[in-house]
């Protein structure tokens, strides 16, 4: 603050509002604002439009005015709550199990021993490769006839004859859940390793002193001072569960019937096999203000209580 | 706790028995570090190690039960057809002498293979040097300058990535649409621009917050424009963070999916995922093929992962402390 006075004196701007600094910084910030009003604030704005019209691509002419009915027909398809259900369900389990795998993976790596180095360099691809690829491996190894999984636990004779795992309706939402989990660990180890490294030392000297053992250490000291971490990662996963897409596209297309028909498939399904340009954006929105939502409850109830 | 500190003291002969349980206990550590580190080594190398397997296994061995976890007779047989697919043409009459044992299902697209590579460097590559050349002034401002409205130009990046991708598709398709951009690489620079330029600054603004405000000030002193004190001052001190914010762009481009499903159509503008992806629709393409098109997906971001590492690292930490 005090650097902006001195300068807004020097100059001898009167006006504060836009003075040299102002012009200065507007001058390099005006290629981002060009580019993020051209290609992110339109679209968001367009799309909020769109959602109040009946446009559907199978009848361009006319698209007309519909006030809220776009929201309401959601609302009221059937198929719409049962995504939500998915969605649910997959992203509770996805999250819950990102944290607690990232959670030992970052106690691991926090340790100090031969090999932490390539560990952690071995544990960055999962997240480097790209969903699809994911998608691609985890069909093979979840593959009915040669699959991997099927020949391991056939070998290690926990099944008699081979199972068609994703298409078994109750399998298929942890099934899809795991290939994400699997390629997200990595990131929220990442984050809540940083989180692990910033505790200070003394804090357990000074509870080793006190005979302290290493799980109480762990429950009074380690647990609470990860609460940032813990934020991060929950609002971060639960962002990017909520609207995943690329793994139902290629693993299971939202089936088998509708067991993994989630909000983010149910989306796409109505927006570009049914052309219901409208109906789509409509329900984008209510997927944007839930994920929104949902960020505010665990920053409110993970990040604030101390 | 005082429990165990007594039982300590009171032992009279303690000495050997509180050495032999720390020894027990380091001996303990050391055991569940090895055993910790090989289970997450297997969970992470396990899937791609098997993914690699089949890539080099013949279309015979790959049906096998219960299956062959590494190939008996190693082929590079698909690698091959991926990178030489331009002078050969495979038709239902040809592929089946390519792989005599079974007559090996290499569909004909594969030939699309290496234009989609191309595809997605190129998009990937115009996406990085648009971030680095849009995103240094922007984050310099925001850093070093004290304007009017700064907090409000934080938001405003925060708000462009609230919404999602899904919800982007729409407006995207039908503007594309509009440009006659459909089927154009160039989409997919508009569209992925939106989705790392906010990243982009975020990277770049920490790293500048980092740097001491005083350098801005002495290069000024010394005579220096505000753009000569950010190419001349900042930008040589702030590589670290240009190399994490090229690699972020890199790997987010490489990676996308959905924008890519939406707008592109043809060889002209598809990128490997597209291209990866239906082949693992279509039940008639062999599976060794589909897994070995997954293997060429996969091996530019590993190396730049595996390379750059320390870079990555940092760049994903970098708003994590102040988190």
């Amino acid at each position: 603050m005090s650097t902006f006075d001195a300068t807004a004196g020097r100059s001898g701007a009167a006006k504060r509002r836009f003075g040299y600094e102002e012009r200065s910084a507007l001058l390099f910030l005006l290629p981002v604002m060009t580019v993020l009003m051209a290609v992110a604030v339109f679209p968001i704005l367009y799309s909020l439009y769109l959602s109040f019209f009946d446009v559907k691509l199978t009848r361009p002419n006319r698209t007309p005015f519909v006030w809220f009915d776009n929201y309401i027909d959601v609302f009221e398809t059937p198929l719409f709550w049962t995504s939500v259900l998915r969605t649910v369900s997959f992203t509770v389990i996805s999250v819950a199990a990102v944290t607690v795998i990232a959670l030992l993976v970052s106690l691991l790596l926090n340790e100090k021993f031969r090999g932490r180095r390539l560990l952690s360099t071995v544990l960055l691809i999962p997240w480097a490769i790209p969903y699809v690829a994911d998608a691609l491996m985890w069909k093979w190894i979840y593959d009915s006839g040669y699959g991997a999984l099927n020949g391991l636990l056939h070998q290690l004779g926990f099944i008699d004859k081979y199972v068609v795992w994703l298409g078994d309706q109750n399998k298929t939402i942890w099934l899809i859940a795991n290939a994400f989990v699997w390629k997200e660990v990595p990131l929220a180890a990442i984050l809540l390793l940083v989180t692990l490294k910033a505790i200070p030392e003394d804090l357990y000297q000074a509870a080793k002193v006190d005979g302290a053992t290493v799980w109480r250490r762990f429950i009074h000291i380690t647990l609470p001072s990860m609460r940032p971490g813990f934020m991060l990662v929950l609002v971060y996963e639960t962002m990017v569960a909520i609207r995943h897409f690329d793994l139902f596209f290629v693993l299971t297309e939202g089936g088998p019937g509708d067991a993994s028909h989630t909000l983010s498939w149910h989306i796409y399904v109505e927006t570009f096999r049914s052309l219901s340009f409208g109906a789509g954006a409509a329900m984008s929105y209510i997927l944007a203000l839930i994920t929104f939502a949902l960020a505010y409850f665990i920053i409110r109830t993970v990040g604030r209580v101390n | 706790m005082s429990e165990a500190a007594s039982t300590s003291c009171v032992v009279r002969s303690g000495q050997p028995d509180y050495r032999r349980r720390a020894r027990l206990a380091r001996f303990g550590r050391a055991v569940s570090i090895f055993l910790g580190s090989l289970v997450l080594l297997a969970y992470v190398l396990a899937p791609v190690a098997w993914l690699v397997s089949s890539s080099l296994q013949t279309e015979k061995e790959i049906v096998s039960v219960p299956p062959h976890w590494i190939p008996e007779e190693p082929t590079a047989r698909n690698f091959q057809a991926i990178f030489s697919a331009g002078e050969e043409q495979v038709t239902y009459e040809t592929r089946k002498t390519t792989d005599a044992s079974s007559g090996g299902y290499i569909p004909p697209t594969a030939k699309n293979l290496l234009p989609a590579m191309r595809n997605s460097f190129l998009v990937a590559t115009i996406v990085v040097i648009l971030n680095l050349l849009v995103g240094t002034p922007a984050a310099y401002a925001m850093s070093k300058i004290r304007y009017w409205g700064r907090d409000a130009s934080m938001y405003f990046l925060l708000m462009t990535r609230v919404v999602p991708d899904i919800a982007l598709v729409v407006p995207f398709f039908l503007v594309i649409r509009k440009l006659g951009l459909l089927d154009s690489i160039w989409s997919l620079v508009i569209t992925y621009l939106a989705v790392t330029v906010p990243f982009t600054v975020f990277i770049l603004l920490q790293y500048f917050d980092g740097l001491p405000d005083e350098l801005d000030k002495a290069a000024r002193v010394d005579g220096c424009s505000r753009f000569q004190a950010l190419t001349k001052v900042f930008l040589p001190l702030a590589m670290p963070s240009l190399v994490a914010v090229v690699l972020f762009a890199f790997l987010t481009s490489w990676n996308e999916f959905l924008f890519a499903l939406m707008f592109t159509q043809t060889v002209h503008s598809q990128t490997l995922p597209i291209l990866v992806a239906s082949f693992t629709s279509d039940f008639t393409i062999s599976f060794s093929f589909i897994n070995a098109a997954g293997v060429v997906a996969i091996v530019p971001p590993i190396i730049v992962a595996v390379v750059f590492e320390r870079h990555i690292v940092s760049g994903l930490t970098a708003g994590a402390v102040k988190g």
